[in-house]
């Protein structure tokens, strides 16, 4: 497993490095778009580079995903004693530490910040990593959608997939809405019912728990798709 | 392999260093008074020198980065993560919450509702797994590196009882610098914490001797730092008459919960350590 480690330490580093850097971006925006602060306020300018550094952060993750869609390395790498699997979990456990070095960087320059702020005498700077939290989720979410496409068709190919599966998605979704626009209020009614001021932290902590169970279905889906997936690579 | 006196050496540089962290945090106390900006970065470097004295301790000591507890290993330790996350919270609801009960008190416990602690439960899972990685600052020092090196010389109960304290103590400057008053003040509202950490060492350092990674320890330290709140905020929302005092027992209860944990693992540490073959 170490060998493992290892290999995606040397051949990812600056990737997992550049979280720290997203995780900057608030406070580099905010640096680049200095004269604007009196114009629109701090909070919004880091707001905007939050969502900006997670953006990136989030291409940045699909890219150590490159260069493992090989015949050749599939089929070495299910030969090894740590098997398929134990690559498979070493790179979903690398992403999630990408992520949780992205949120890290985020709340270590947002304190720091608001630190300076307040010396500078800056009574209105607010921390802003609580929006962090959430976005944290959904990117845990978003890749544990991403990487099961990636390992069976290809990164090429199952971005491809990916896309059409999502587009489907929301077709269905658009189509089951338009189909039952006249009962469009009972829908929402209803939509209230479920999520109201009372339960609505409720789901909200079951959503981030759902995340991180999805995280882990996601590593078993694509233990399963794996060696399928590794017949249909193009070289 | 290692003789004792390596180890010394070792533990010795590793105390050292670590306690010079205190003294310059100690000796920064006026000018991080006066500036937030001087407060924040010493206060991080504070966090994280148990990890730094580690990794200066390796180089000086020309030990090497090998063993340093920080693979994850989920697969077949997945159920002592879970302990990690729940044994402190069930320790603190003991605490908070059995003095409350069996005092008759039960009807100031109206905001433990099913949903706010599920509420609690889930955002606490949640938050475990993406924010405790701070403490790797601290568990990679004590578990990661300093018990390692004092078990060869003190032995397990030794570990658990100086590695407790020296842990206990190194939080005192982080108190100081929150309290704010003299050291006597200092010992009596934060005295007890002190205790606590040197009980729960011996949690950390049995999850982290069983797992043989540190992970567990960090999520373990998160949930023993986040779950009191966690109750304490449930607690707050409830009825409690401003004047309540529960006497003996909610004393009784402040260390029973923990003094039990840290029995109970001793004893697990000392199973352990009779089942592993000894070598030359």
């Amino acid at each position: 497993m170490t060998g493992l480690v290892y290999k995606e330490w040397k051949q990812n580093r600056w990737f997992i490095l550049s979280m720290i850097l997203c995780g900057s971006a608030p406070l580099i925006v905010l640096l680049i778009m200095h004269d604007e602060i009196k114009d629109i306020g701090d909070t919004p300018i880091r707001i905007g580079g939050l969502i900006a550094g997670f953006l990136a952060a989030g291409a940045l993750q699909m890219l150590v995903l490159r260069g493992d869609d090989r015949k050749l390395w599939g089929y070495w790498i299910t030969a090894t004693p740590d098997g398929y699997k134990g690559f498979l979990r070493v790179k979903y456990e690398m992403i999630f530490g990408m992520i949780v070095l992205l949120m890290f960087s985020v709340q270590f320059v947002d304190m720091g910040y608001c630190a300076v702020a307040a010396d500078m005498g800056k009574a209105d700077a607010v921390q802003i990593s609580g929006i962090a939290l959430p976005l944290c989720f959904v990117q845990i979410l978003l890749r544990a959608i991403d990487i099961p496409f990636v390992y069976r068709f290809g990164s090429k190919k199952g971005s491809f997939i990916k896309m059409i599966c999502l587009v489907t998605v929301a077709i269905i979704l658009l189509a089951f809405l338009i189909l039952n626009a006249e009962r469009f209020d009972m829908i929402i009614e209803s939509c209230k019912k479920v999520i109201n001021v009372q339960n609505s932290s409720l789901l909200l902590s079951v959503g981030l728990a759902v995340c991180l169970a999805l995280y882990y279905l996601s590593y078993r889906i694509t233990c399963k798709l794996y060696l399928k997936g590794v017949e249909q690579y193009d070289h | 392999m290692t003789t004792k006196k390596e180890n010394a050496k070792r533990l010795g540089i590793y105390l050292l260093t670590v306690f010079a962290f205190m003294l310059i945090f100690v000796l920064c106390i006026k000018p991080m008074n006066a500036s937030n900006t001087v407060f924040y970065i010493i206060y991080m470097i504070f966090s994280f020198s148990p990890a730094i004295t580690s990794l200066i301790t390796r180089a000086v000591t020309k030990e090497g980065f090998r063993d340093m507890k920080l693979h994850l290993r989920l697969s077949g330790n997945f159920k002592w993560y879970l302990l990690a996350f729940g044994l402190p919270l069930i320790c603190f609801s003991a605490k908070f919450l059995l003095p409350v009960i069996i005092s008759g008190h039960a009807d100031w416990l109206g905001a433990f509702t099913a949903q706010n602690v599920l509420t609690s439960v889930f955002t606490l899972a949640a938050m475990s797994a993406v924010m405790s990685i701070g403490l790797i600052g601290e568990e990679l020092g004590w578990r990661g590196y300093m018990n390692q090196k004092m078990e060869p010389l003190l032995g397990t109960v030794g570990t658990c009882i100086v590695g407790g304290i020296v842990w206990g103590l190194w939080h005192l400057p982080m108190d100081i610098a929150g309290c704010g008053g003299a050291m006597s003040d200092v010992f009596a509202m934060c005295g007890g914490r002190k205790i606590q950490l040197t009980l729960f060492g011996v949690f950390l350092m049995w999850l982290t001797k069983k797992t043989d990674s540190v992970f567990p320890a960090v999520i373990g330290h998160y949930m023993f730092n986040e779950s009191q709140g966690a109750l304490a905020n449930l607690l707050y929302q409830g009825s409690i008459p401003e004047n309540a005092d529960l006497g003996v027992i909610a004393d009784v209860f402040e260390y029973l919960p923990m003094i039990l944990l840290a029995a109970v693992f001793m004893i697990m540490l000392f199973h352990d350590n009779s089942r592993t073959p000894k070598t030359a």
